[in-house]
């Protein structure tokens, strides 16, 4: 469950917040990190179980904000979506000890259909999320969880699970289906 | 793959997820980045994959990220000023200590240190006062330069040979408004509008490209200042995209990805 810290402005808008972190004010980013901080740092942690570098990834990513937020596009797309699938990616490199690219806020945006930016709308995405992802198959949660968390291929989904190609496309499928009905 | 064959929509929920294989996630990336239709539902497809993270057991950070986050923000801040306003510190004169000598001397000394402590503040007053001067002007540089940005992308729409003009007509939600636009699809997009409605709080309008296939693509928004007379807005689209229609609706400030407040002005090309 995520609780609001003492003197979190909700009721201002990404966007405004961001306007204002373009505009150097550091009451604004750190509005923004208290909104957003415990998603992304419980994804990293995910990703790596590991504490120290799921922070700094946390950190870099929020210190990326503040230098470049002139760049972020409302038109395309959401803010919190951006931070996570950012967030998910400088993981699964680290993981993979690969040297990924470090994305840019005016690269691909990322569209929610659901509005995250109080705690109240996050924690009830967190409920109906777990719901699903508790209901789904063992083998379609799986395989996402395989995918999203662990950044593996759908042929090393297939080669880890000795199951064909075609079986993991069709769960991975199956299960964002699912999924897509929360959203919905 | 050309913009004609766009990509299935299970192939980019596989990219959103990083389940496709590096040489077909590559393929994808190349025809996303001149595709609006496919990017527009990339977007969709990563927020969806995204809000897997929202199923994993929510924990805090320790507090003392945040405190080395504004700490490294402020260092990042100063070091940009020094370096965009490098200038002398000011000298502080340092006061020799007294030796033991006769009261007069001690008195003198005092005097001596006050005078200097007050030249001192005063260089600093004045240090302070011609840094902020810097500033300012810095902002207005920073001004004059994006004004000239756009004004540049302004001149390349409208001098461009082959740009089209689209004639806007205000719908019912704005019977008086009118606009004009001015389209090309190498340089960009100029809308001109005038008699737009007054803007409820919290809105902005937002310009939309409709393409001759698939869904509206933002051009970008018109500000959020109620703007009730002419005015001349430069929009950002898709590089060769071919546009059905152009429009312009009533989007809450930010934007959205696809329109969803009334539409205000709206023409085929």
């Amino acid at each position: 469950m995520l609780t609001p810290l003492p003197g979190t402005e909700e009721t201002t808008s990404d966007w405004s917040l961001l306007a204002r972190i373009g505009q150097k004010d550091e009451e604004a980013l750190s509005a923004l990190y208290d909104r957003y901080s415990g998603l992304v740092f419980s994804e990293a942690r995910r990703i790596l179980r590991d504490t120290g570098a799921a922070e700094e990834i946390l950190q870099d990513l929020f210190f990326q904000v503040w230098r470049t937020a002139e760049r972020f596009d409302p038109a395309r797309g959401s803010l919190a979506g951006w931070l996570l699938v950012a967030a998910r990616n400088r993981a699964i490199s680290k993981l993979r000890k690969k040297s990924g690219q470090t994305e840019e806020l005016d690269e691909n945006g990322v569209s929610f259909s659901v509005n995250v930016e109080s705690h109240a709308a996050q924690n009830l995405l967190l409920d109906k999320v777990r719901a699903v992802m508790g209901s789904l198959p063992e083998n379609q949660r799986e395989a996402l969880e395989c995918a999203y968390f662990e950044g593996m291929s759908h042929s090393e989904i297939a080669e880890k699970t000795g199951q064909p190609l075609g079986t993991i496309k069709t769960r991975i499928r199956s299960a964002m289906e699912s999924l897509k009905k929360v959203l919905s | 793959m050309s913009n004609a064959e766009h990509i299935r929509l299970e192939e980019l929920e596989l990219f959103a997820l990083g389940a496709l294989p590096a040489e077909e996630a590559a393929a994808i990336e190349a025809h996303v980045s001149g595709c609006g239709e496919c990017a527009l539902k990339l977007a969709q497809a990563g927020g969806n994959a995204a809000v897997l993270s929202f199923g994993v057991k929510q924990e805090r950070p320790a507090g003392t990220v945040k405190a080395e986050l504004m700490a490294r923000i402020r260092a990042n801040r100063e070091a940009q000023q020094r370096n965009a306003w490098p200038q002398k510190a000011p000298v502080t004169p340092s006061i020799p200590k007294p030796k033991a000598r006769g009261s007069w001397w001690n008195w003198a000394l005092a005097t001596a240190a006050v005078v200097l402590a007050l030249v001192s503040f005063g260089l600093s007053w004045q240090n302070r006062r011609i840094a902020t001067e810097l500033q300012k002007e810095h902002q207005e540089a920073e001004t004059l330069i994006h004004d000239r940005e756009r004004i540049e992308k302004l001149v390349g729409v409208l001098a461009a040979p082959d740009t089209v003009t689209v004639k806007l007509a205000g719908t019912s939600d704005a019977a008086n408004a009118s606009g004009l636009v001015k389209f090309n699809a190498k340089t960009g997009v100029v809308l001109y509008a005038a008699d737009l409605p007054e803007l409820p709080a919290g809105k902005s309008y937002q310009m939309w490209l409709v393409p001759a296939n698939g869904t509206p693509i933002s051009a970008g928004l018109l500000g959020p200042g109620g703007h009730a007379w002419g005015s001349m807005w430069t929009g950002e689209v898709p590089l060769n995209t071919q546009p059905k229609a152009f429009a312009v609706t009533i989007e809450p400030v930010g934007g959205m990805p696809q329109p969803t407040g009334p539409k205000v002005l709206l023409g085929a090309a």
